[in-house]
């Protein structure tokens, strides 16, 4: 009789233990692919923070604004923000509308050379654009530009597969 | 007396050959900046700057891949064995603006001498004193690895007696001189048409799209629409922005450029004088507008590659 009542209950106990890693289990795939989404936009906001620092000190240069005094603040908008770009990285999410080539992943040393390259360059940025010698700033926008298309060769899509195209929204 | 004045005679005779040296020497000097100039116009001549495979700048070797296969670029250095160093000044215009190579026989069309033959012979002879001033690189050229019949040297002659329309950019009276200044470096310095008008079937540009972007761009990459349509082309870059992308490599929106694009940039059309660049925008953005979108062609082809994007 005792005996019974233990084994109803453990039978019980295992089932609900099941039941909770069965929901547990559905519970993080959700997450996951919740994460994965919210990966990709983000990288996705950060990357047009960094393109929008980009223009506004172009624009600033090639009209020749008066608003020189700006281009600090966006320097150091893109310096900081190239301090991100690791860890924006690091989750591997791939699936969805996004330009990431899986090459990030999988040659993550080269993809971290890359991210200090741009970290690099826009800390000298900020020293440029303080020293305010506009030949200067354009000869190091120049490098900046560059490092951006240093990973952009061969860690973003070609434009022709670009999320952009394929109703992943955005321009 | 007499001695005086033969001495006289001697001396304005010294003074004079030592005049016109320098004279000659400040005109090769200048043809020299002028060829400069004129590579830089060029884009840098970057094609036959195989970098990525580690050959020295303009001693060739780079892959271009096409349609119809792959070719190789030469070696422009003055090297006499292995570039161009035995060429005289008439094999090279010859080269430039007719596709002939000092053998006789007719390049193929991806040495754009189809743009080429557009150009002034002085600028063409100017530019043959600037390669002579570099340092010669031996490096052998590679054969091309395209595939039959485009491989046969016959192919060439062919596309050559069918599609090329030898002569100069002659100025239009009806235009400014800054126009007719952008006209001749478009069309034939910077040869923009080679990568950014579509090419028909046998690979000669399609006129009545003329800088409407390809999907058949250098190196299989996309070569966007130059003329200012609003929806696929450059409708919406200012003259400015124009100028300063060729400067730089930035686009309007604060992306950067990437591919042969960015190294025509880096080594050619960066250092070209602002004017000039003014010149250039001025004649693209009086260009008819073309409707053109060379990425959804691009899609079409490649609808059923299982390599396209998802």
């Amino acid at each position: 009789m005792h005996s019974n009542r233990i084994a109803r209950r453990t039978g019980i106990a295992a089932a609900a233990l099941l039941a909770s890693i069965g929901l547990a289990g559905a519970a993080s795939a959700q997450d996951a692919k919740k994460l994965d989404e919210g990966s990709i936009k983000y990288r996705q906001s950060l990357m047009e923070s960094v393109g929008g620092d980009m223009a506004a000190i172009g624009n600033i240069l090639k009209y020749g604004l008066p608003l020189t005094g700006n281009i600090v603040v966006h320097a150091e908008g893109l310096a900081s923000h190239a301090k991100l770009v690791g860890s924006a990285f690091e989750r591997k999410a791939t699936s969805g509308p996004n330009d990431s080539e899986p090459a990030i992943w999988e040659k993550a040393d080269e993809f971290k050379e890359k991210t200090r390259a741009f970290e690099t360059e826009t800390a000298k940025l900020v020293e440029v654009a303080k020293a305010g010698d506009p030949a200067a700033l354009g000869v190091q926008m120049k490098a900046t530009g560059k490092s951006c298309g240093g990973c952009h060769d061969n860690f973003r899509k070609p434009k022709e597969e670009s999320f952009k195209r394929k109703g992943g929204g955005g321009e | 007396m007499k001695r005086t004045r033969n001495a006289g005679v001697a001396a304005l005779g010294v003074t004079i050959a030592a005049l016109l040296i320098a004279a000659n020497a400040s005109a090769e000097d200048g043809a020299i900046d002028r060829g400069r100039a004129v590579l830089e116009a060029a884009g840098g001549c970057t094609c036959h700057s195989d970098g990525k495979g580690g050959g020295g700048p303009l001693s060739g070797g780079r892959a271009m891949k096409t349609p119809f296969g792959v070719f190789y670029s030469t070696n422009i250095t003055p090297d006499p064995e292995t570039g161009i160093g035995r060429w005289s000044d008439a094999d090279f215009v010859r080269a430039m603006r007719e596709g002939l190579a000092p053998d006789g026989h007719a390049y193929f069309p991806v040495f754009p001498y189809t743009s080429f033959t557009g150009m002034s012979d002085a600028d063409v002879r100017a530019l043959k004193s600037y390669l002579f001033t570099l340092a010669p690189v031996r490096r052998e050229n590679r054969p091309h690895d395209a595939w039959p019949p485009f491989s046969w040297r016959i192919a060439a002659a062919a596309w050559r007696w069918m599609f090329f329309e030898p002569g100069r950019v002659e100025p239009d009276p009806a235009q400014s001189p800054e126009w007719n200044r952008g006209a001749y470096l478009v069309t034939a310095v910077a040869h923009c048409g080679e990568c950014h008008t579509p090419r028909s079937l046998p690979g000669a540009l399609d006129r009545s799209r003329w800088l409407a972007g390809s999907k058949d761009g250098p190196e299989g990459d996309l070569a966007p629409n130059l003329t200012p349509d609003v929806d696929t082309g450059i409708g919406l870059w200012t003259k400015t922005d124009m100028i300063w992308f060729l400067q730089t490599g930035q686009l309007p929106d604060g992306d950067d450029t990437e591919g042969l694009m960015a190294e025509v940039i880096e080594h050619g059309y960066g250092h070209v004088p602002e004017p000039d660049l003014q010149a250039i925008a001025v004649y693209l953005h009086a260009l008819p507008a073309v409707r053109n979108d060379a990425l959804a062609e691009h899609d079409h082809d490649h609808a059923h590659d299982p390599d396209a994007a998802e």
